[in-house]
C-alpha cells in the first residue's frame, strides 16, 4: 500500500540545518510509518522480507494471549476474594484499568531512555524495546507501584542494555533485570501473600492471596489443582499465570521461527528431569511434587517461552542452546526447591544461565577449532 | 573422477523469470570488454593502447604482481577504449570485433595448459578467489556440474554438444592436479565450489583449491584440442524484470545492449546513473553478482544474467502488513502460513525486488544462518571476527573455507540487514595482502 501525501509529508518535514540533531527521533517515526526505500548496493540484490521491526512485533503479537488471560485474571483474582459478583468482561475491564498504567508508565519511561540513548548517540532508535516494555509490566505482581515500575524500566534500560551500547550488546535479559531490581530493591513488594491480589481499581491495597509456590515454601501442598494452574486462575504475576495463553504464544514463537525450539524444549526438559531427580529424593513436600507442577507453577512457563529464548541474551550456538537450556530448567527447579526464600528461581536461573552463556558458546565453539586443528595436524 | 554429494541445508529461492530452454545465438555481439576489477587480486597493466589491432587470446592486461598471469582478448579486433574509473583504476578494456573471427582455422594440434595458455585465467584459486597461481600445488580441481544459483543455467543443457570439449579439458586440467567433477544435490547453495568442497575436503591453512567453471572447462579443452581460443558460454537471462527470458549462447564479456533491448520494456536508458532506471541489470546471480548498465558487459566469471526491478519505494508500515506476496524464510509474513494449507502447487511469493525490507541493525537474532549454510563453521562468530578484523580468530574459525559468495544467503536472510557478503571480501582481502607480504 502507498501513501502519497504521508510519504511526501515525511520528506519535508526531515530535520536539516540546526535541527539535523532530531534525525534519529524523526527516523524512527519515518521507519514506523513506512518501510524505508533503501536499496541494496551489493552482494545480494534481494533480501528476505523480515527485518528487526517484523520479528520484534511478532514477540509483542505472541505475548497478547497471556496478557488479555492476564487482564482477565486479574478481575477475577479480586472478584473471588472480594466476594463481587462480576461478569467475565467486567472481570476484564477491571484488569485492563490495573494492567494499562503499568504498561504505559513501562513504555514512556523506558522508549523516552531509548530516543534520548539514541539521539546522543546519532543512532536510529531500536525497536528491541517493544517487547521488553510489554515484558516487564507481565511479570510484575499487580500492585506494584508505579513509581516502582518507572525506577525499574530506567534501571533495566540504562544498566541493563545502554551501558554496554544498547540493544544486540547486552548480556542480561533486560526485562528480567527490571524485575529482579524490584525483587531486591523492594522485597516486600514482590514477594509474600499481599501483593498479588488488588483490592481495587486505583488503590496499592491487597489481599491475601497465596500463590501455589508461596504455600509450597511454607511446607503446604498448593491448594490450587493441576488444572487451575495449567489455565492460569491463580494468582501471580500478573501475566504468567496461564500456561495455556503462554503456549498459544509459544507456538507463534516456534512456528515462525522467532525463538529457538532447542532452548524452550531443553528448559522443560532440565526442568523435567529434576523435578524427576526431586521425588525420587522425596525428602519433604517441595520434593515430592509431581514434577510437571513445576511447569505449572510461578513463571517458569512464561520464563521458558518468552525470557529464555531472547536471543541476545541466550547461547547463540545450536548445541550451546541445548546445554543454556537445560541448566535454566534444572537451576530453576533447584532453586525452587532448596531456597524456598527465593521463590522466582526461574528469573534469578535465567539471569544466571545468561552470564554462562557467553562460556557456553566458548566452549562450543572450541571444539570447532580444535576439529579444525586436527584437521591441519592430519 | 566423477563424485555426488547430497545438502540439506540452504533455500531454493522462487525467483520468477525462469528461462525458457532455448538457446539464441548472440554470438553475432560485435561489441565486448575484459574487466580487471573482476578478477580478485588481480592488478592490471596494459599491454595494448586504444586503436590497437588484437587477436583473439593476445594478453590485453598483465598482472603487476606475477607477469605469468594475464588476461586475453576474448575476441580478434580493435581496442576501442580504455576505461578508468576513480583513482585512474582500470575498469574495463572494449573492443569491437573483426567479422572474421569466427572463421579462424584449427591448427589441429595439442596444446598443453600451463599459465601462458590464453585459458589459465579461467582456474580459480581458493582461498581468495583469485586466478591459480602456476607455483601453488593445488590439492584438487573442483568442478561443479550444477549451478544452484537463482535462475542458473542448467549445465547439462548448457554444455550440450561439447561434450568432447569437456572431456578434453578435465584430462588437460588432471595433469595439473586430481579434477573432481561434482553433482551436488539439495537446495542452493548445494552446487557452490565453497560447499563441494567443504564436504568432500575442506581447505586448510596454507592449502590450495582450485575451480573451474564447468562451461570453462569445455573452453579449456578447446584451446587444448584446436589452439583456438574462444570463450563461448551459454548464459540464461532471467528474472522478475525480464520480458522474455531465455538462454543465449555468447562470449565472455560480451556487450548486453542487444540482449537488455529485447528485455526491457524501456531499453532507452544506458547509464547506471540514470534516474529512471526502475531495473537493476545483474551479471551473475541476483545472490552475488555485480550491477552492470544497460550496455554494460558480461562478467568476467558470469554465466547469467538477471533483471530485477528496483524497489526504491515506501511501504506504509511494512513491517506490520499480512505480506502474503512477500517471500522470507522466516515463515513472519502471512506466505509463510499459506504453506499450511493444504492446497498442492500454492502459489508461493514471487515478488521480489531490491528493497532491503527494512533498515541496518546490530545481530539479535541467532540460529538462522546455521539453517542456510552448511559447512562446519559458526558464521555469526566468523562474521563478528571479520568485523572487528581479529585475522588471528578469523584463521581459527575457518575463514580459508570460505569465499563471499558462500555468505550470500546468510546475507539474504539476515534481518539485521547487514552486507555480510562486503565483510567477508573485505576480510579476505586484508588476509590475502598479508599472503603475499
Amino acid at each position: 500500500m502507498r501513501l502519497k501525501w504521508l510519504e511526501d509529508w515525511f520528506e519535508k518535514i526531515e530535520p536539516k540545518g540546526k535541527w539535523s540533531w532530531l534525525w534519529s527521533t524523526y527516523e524512527a517515526f519515518h521507519t514506523f510509518a513506512f518501510t524505508p526505500k533503501t536499496v541494496t548496493k551489493s552482494g545480494s540484490h534481494i533480501r528476505d522480507a523480515v527485518d528487526m521491526k517484523r520479528s520484534i512485533i511478532i514477540v509483542v503479537i505472541a505475548l497478547i494471549p497471556a496478557l488479555l488471560f492476564g487482564m482477565w485474571n486479574i478481575g477475577y483474582q479480586t472478584a473471588m476474594s472480594t466476594g463481587a459478583d462480576w461478569h467475565w468482561l467486567y472481570m476484564w475491564w477491571f484488569g485492563f484499568l490495573r494492567m494499562l498504567p503499568l504498561i504505559v508508565v513501562s513504555y514512556v519511561v523506558g522508549l523516552g531512555i531509548e530516543f534520548a540513548f539514541a539521539q546522543a548517540r546519532h543512532h536510529e532508535v531500536n525497536e528491541g524495546y517493544l517487547a521488553t516494555g510489554l515484558l516487564i509490566p507481565m511479570i510484575v505482581p499487580v500492585t506494584t507501584p508505579l513509581w516502582q515500575v518507572a525506577l525499574a524500566v530506567a534501571f533495566a534500560v540504562i544498566i541493563g542494555k545502554e551501558v554496554f551500547g544498547g540493544s544486540g550488546m547486552n548480556f542480561l535479559n533486560p526485562a528480567l533485570v527490571a524485575r529482579a531490581f524490584l525483587f531486591f530493591a523492594y522485597p516486600t513488594h514482590m514477594s509474600g501473600d499481599k501483593v498479588w491480589i488488588a483490592n481495587d481499581l486505583w488503590g496499592s491495597d491487597a489481599i491475601a492471596g497465596a500463590t501455589p509456590m508461596g504455600e509450597l515454601a511454607a511446607g503446604m501442598h498448593p491448594s490450587a489443582s493441576a488444572l487451575d494452574m495449567l489455565i492460569g486462575t491463580i494468582p501471580g504475576s500478573t501475566c504468567e499465570t496461564s500456561v495455556i495463553a503462554i503456549a498459544l504464544g509459544a507456538l507463534l514463537l516456534l512456528f515462525t521461527g522467532i525463538a529457538s525450539w532447542r532452548i524452550m524444549l531443553s528448559v522443560f526438559l532440565g526442568g523435567g528431569l529434576m523435578g524427576l531427580l526431586f521425588n525420587a529424593i522425596g525428602y519433604n513436600e517441595y520434593m515430592q511434587l509431581p514434577f510437571y507442577y513445576h511447569f505449572l507453577m510461578g513463571g517458569f512457563a512464561f520464563g521458558a517461552v518468552f525470557m529464555a529464548t531472547d536471543p541476545v541474551t541466550a547461547a547463540q550456538t545450536n548445541a550451546g542452546k541445548w546445554i543454556y537450556g537445560l541448566l535454566i530448567g534444572a537451576f530453576a527447579v533447584l532453586l525452587r526447591v532448596c531456597n524456598p526464600a527465593y521463590p522466582e528461581g526461574m528469573m534469578l536461573s535465567i539471569l544466571f544461565m545468561n552470564c554462562m552463556a557467553p562460556l557456553i558458546d566458548h566452549c562450543v565453539v572450541s571444539r570447532n577449532i580444535k576439529r579444525r586443528e586436527r584437521r591441519i595436524a592430519r | 573422477m566423477k563424485q555426488e554429494i547430497k545438502i540439506k541445508k540452504g533455500i531454493d529461492i522462487p525467483l520468477g523469470g525462469i528461462p525458457e530452454r532455448r538457446v539464441v545465438d548472440a554470438r553475432s555481439i560485435d561489441c565486448y570488454a575484459v574487466k580487471p576489477p573482476d578478477v580478485v587480486g588481480f592488478t592490471p597493466r596494459l599491454c595494448v593502447a586504444e586503436g590497437d589491432e588484437v587477436a583473439a587470446g593476445q594478453p590485453l592486461v598483465v598482472d603487476k604482481n606475477d607477469s605469468r598471469l594475464f588476461l586475453p582478448s576474448p575476441v580478434s579486433g580493435k581496442v576501442e577504449a580504455i576505461v578508468r574509473g576513480e583513482k585512474r583504476k582500470l575498469m574495463e578494456i572494449s573492443l569491437t570485433s573483426s567479422p572474421s573471427q569466427h572463421e579462424e582455422e584449427s591448427k589441429g594440434e595439442c596444446f598443453n595448459l600451463s599459465s601462458s595458455s590464453p585459458v589459465w585465467w579461467m582456474i580459480k584459486e581458493r582461498p581468495f578467489g583469485t586466478i591459480a597461481n602456476p607455483d601453488h600445488k593445488p590439492k584438487g580441481i573442483y568442478i561443479s556440474l550444477r549451478d544452484t544459483n537463482p535462475l542458473a543455467p542448467d549445465m547439462d543443457f548448457a554444455l550440450k554438444g561439447r561434450e568432447h570439449e569437456f572431456e578434453a579439458g578435465v584430462k588437460a586440467l588432471s595433469l595439473l592436479a586430481e579434477v573432481h567433477c561434482v553433482k551436488a544435490e539439495g537446495p542452493h547453495p548445494a552446487g557452490n565450489i565453497g560447499t563441494i568442497v567443504a564436504a568432500l575436503d575442506p581447505i586448510n591453512k596454507g592449502e590450495y583449491v582450485w575451480s573451474v567453471n564447468a562451461q570453462d572447462v569445455a573452453n579449456i579443452g578447446r584451446w587444448c584440442l584446436t589452439g583456438e581460443y574462444r570463450p563461448e558460454r551459454v548464459i540464461t537471462v532471467g528474472g522478475p524484470a525480464a520480458k522474455a527470458p531465455k538462454y543465449y549462447r555468447v562470449l565472455c564479456g560480451a556487450c548486453m545492449q542487444r540482449i537488455s533491448e529485447t528485455q526491457l520494456n524501456n531499453p532507452s536508458y544506458p547509464s547506471l546513473a540514470d534516474p529512471t532506471c526502475s531495473t537493476r541489470i545483474i551479471s551473475g546471480s541476483v545472490l552475488s553478482g555485480t550491477q552492470i548498465a544497460a550496455n554494460g558487459f558480461l562478467g568476467m566469471y558470469d554465466q547469467q544474467v538477471t533483471f530485477i526491478e528496483e524497489g526504491d519505494q515506501y511501504e506504509f508500515m511494512g513491517w506490520l502488513m499480512p505480506g502474503l506476496k512477500k517471500f522470507s524464510f522466516s515463515k513472519t509474513f502471512l506466505s509463510g502460513f499459506a504453506r499450511l494449507l493444504p492446497i498442492k502447487n500454492y502459489p508461493l511469493p514471487t515478488e521480489f525486488n531490491t528493497n532491503t525490507h527494512g533498515s541496518v541493525r546490530p545481530f539479535l537474532f541467532t540460529g538462522s544462518f546455521e539453517r542456510v549454510f552448511p559447512f562446519d563453521i559458526y558464521p555469526l562468530q566468523l562474521i563478528k571476527a571479520c568485523i572487528v578484523g581479529d585475522v588471528e580468530l578469523q584463521e581459527k574459525l575457518g575463514i580459508y573455507e570460505v569465499e563471499p559468495e558462500d555468505f550470500a544467503l546468510c546475507e539474504f536472510i539476515d534481518p539485521s540487514k547487514t552486507e555480510i557478503q562486503t565483510i567477508i571480501r573485505e576480510a579476505l582481502e586484508v588476509l590475502r595482502k598479508e599472503t603475499i607480504a
